[in-house]
């Protein structure tokens, strides 16, 4: 526990002072006692004002789980404030956390309420903030208690909930209920027919003027409504670009997490089923799952993706779904392996969708000389790319870029129509 | 190109220029007697390690230059009175700044804390002054200085037990 010593400020106070006072009885210079006459009231009142025990100083975050761009504050707690007239808190600063005040210094006297340190994680992942220093002093700054070392706290930053919204059906909705038509006729709102009335039929379902008009019962048809299994697969091999959290440029894994956490939350809130197969070294797999308590498991397991150098593309993607299955796959498509492995996932039945989320991230910057080596390679990787997305799009898997709202529209009502066309699998 | 360091303020900035400027203008009010070379460069230097740490040891070195060359020549006119409110304003303007690192912004409420104690501080300084002024040390009895001596001797004992750090 560290206890209360004096100031700086208290010991030149009682230097002048005392100094001053010996000095001018001493030497008989009467100046001196003129002049070290204020500094002995500085230091009367300082000695005088010391507090008697040293307190207990705890901070507390108020939220341990955001999203990004949402923000926390961090509390101090002190058990005794008898007799402290001042704090200072100085947190350190967190890649991807904006702090308030800007450099994380923050004091105030105890009479206006102890100083807050509020922080906004900038960007998903596993953030340590609340690393700080603080200090008590003690009335007319005479004694001063720390500076104390704080630990830091865990945060987990979820990825941002991005605009998504999506009215195109889900291609192959296999599930019992839901909000998808589906291609089956059963008790759904969407009318599908009228049929003349067959034993077994719902009474409630004959529709009186056509049956007058016809002199014969008829019925009214309705499609069923079903929910549809979507899996997410999240390619998190590598981080190209920079990062610059939600205020800044996204990085390839920036708008792959965050166009999974989108769709994600769109398919969950929708009533689908939602599984996710993070392509990591450290890769993690959620299985179907529907429900607010899904939705924040996969929120979590976004934000604790990692790419790292040792990540390998694998052969195969096993998400032991079935055919009826709609796969997203987002990724920027930079390994050969995981494309060959998504136009198998294709070939086994499964509605394939690739999301591609390079973004900007091979983009020379503004200015950069375009002959220059490290553009000529950056050229040569996206002509690569570009070659194997065309190819996977000839097995007839779209492949769209990932433009937030609506991206999938159009992909997923020509991948429903596709469905319907009758077809024979080899 | 910026002109202060990112996260410092105005206003702490302005605190440290007056560390630098205040035990400087003390000496300077001995003007036109200039003060000897050495102690100019020291006030100087001392004073500017003193702005730019305020909450440092090293902030006694320019006040005791200043507070010495006055003493040593003996001047107990108006300008004595000066130059103890610029020694304790500059007191007061490094106990504000090291209240923090530099990125702390000065807080108006303990500023204005501040500026009141800093008045109340200054009120002995008259008194004393015009004591030394209109009191003839060759009248005081005899007992009185032996007085005074104990007395500091007890003060520096006292305050030397209260600063001394706890056990741990």
């Amino acid at each position: 526990m560290t206890s209360w010593r004096p100031t700086p400020a208290l010991v030149r106070a009682c230097l002048l002072a005392l100094g001053g006072i010996a000095g001018g009885i001493v030497l008989g210079q009467e100046v001196l006692v003129v002049l070290a006459a204020p500094f002995v009231v500085l230091a009367a009142v300082g000695l005088a004002s010391r507090p008697r025990q040293a307190p207990r100083v705890v901070a507390r975050l108020d939220h341990h789980r955001l999203h990004e761009g949402q923000g926390t504050t961090s509390r101090l707690e002190v058990d005794d404030l008898t007799g402290v007239e001042h704090v200072t808190r100085v947190g350190t600063r967190t890649a991807h956390v904006a702090t308030s005040p800007t450099y994380g210094a923050a004091g105030s006297l105890v009479a206006d309420g102890l100083p807050g340190l509020e922080f906004s994680p900038r960007r998903w992942g596993r953030r340590s903030v609340g690393a700080e220093r603080v200090a008590l002093t003690s009335a007319w700054a005479g004694w001063r208690c720390g500076p104390l070392d704080l630990p830091e706290s865990g945060l987990v930053v979820l990825p941002q909930r991005a605009p998504y919204d999506s009215r195109a059906e889900v291609p192959q909705p296999d599930g019992l209920v839901g909000r998808h038509r589906s291609r089956r006729v059963g008790s759904g709102t969407e009318l599908e027919g009228i049929r003349p009335f067959v034993a077994g039929d719902r009474l409630k379902r004959i529709t009186w003027p056509v049956s007058l008009r016809t002199g014969e019962l008829h019925v009214v048809t309705t499609r069923a409504e079903q929910d549809a299994g979507v899996w997410l697969v999240v390619d998190g091999l590598r981080d190209l670009g920079v990062s610059g959290g939600i205020d800044g440029a996204a990085s390839t894994l920036d708008l792959t997490v965050r166009a999974a956490a989108a769709l994600a939350e769109h398919h969950v809130r929708t009533g689908d089923r939602v599984g996710l197969l993070v392509v990591a070294a450290d890769g993690s797999r959620v299985p179907l799952g529907s429900g607010p308590r899904h939705l924040q498991r996969l929120h979590g397991t976004l934000a604790r993706v990692r790419s790292g150098a040792r990540g390998t593309a694998p052969e195969r993607l096993d998400l032991g779904a079935g055919t009826g299955s709609v796969v997203h796959v987002l990724s920027p498509m930079l390994f050969t392996p995981l494309v060959t492995a998504t136009a198998s996932l294709q070939r086994r039945g499964a509605s394939v969708v690739v999301i591609d989320t390079l973004g900007g991230a091979l983009d020379a910057p503004e200015g950069a000389d375009r002959l220059a080596l490290p553009a000529l390679a950056a050229r040569m990787r996206r002509i690569e790319r570009d070659d194997r997305l065309r190819r996977l799009a000839e097995l007839g898997t779209p492949v769209v870029p990932w433009r937030g709202a609506r991206t999938l529209d159009t992909v997923l009502q020509q991948l429903a129509r596709r469905e319907r066309v009758p077809k024979v699998r080899t | 190109m910026r002109a202060l360091r990112p996260g410092v303020t105005v206003p702490v900035v302005v605190l440290r220029a007056l560390l630098l400027v205040l035990p400087c203008a003390a000496l300077a009010l001995a003007l036109p007697q200039v003060p000897h070379g050495w102690v100019v460069i020291g006030v100087v230097l001392s004073a500017a390690a003193w702005a730019w740490l305020p909450d440092h040891a090293v902030g006694v070195v320019p006040l005791v230059l200043v507070g010495g060359w006055w003493a040593v020549h003996d001047v107990v006119d108006w300008r004595v009175l000066a130059v103890g409110a610029l020694l304790v304003a500059a007191h007061v303007c490094a106990t504000l700044a090291s209240y923090g690192p530099s990125t702390l912004a000065v807080d108006p409420r303990l500023a204005r804390v501040w500026l009141a104690r800093g008045a109340l501080a200054l009120v002995p300084l008259p008194v004393t002054w015009l004591a030394v002024r209109g009191l003839d040390p060759g009248l005081a009895p005899s007992w009185l200085w032996l007085v005074a001596a104990a007395t500091t001797v007890g003060l520096l004992l006292v305050t030397a037990r209260l600063v001394r750090p706890e056990a741990r």
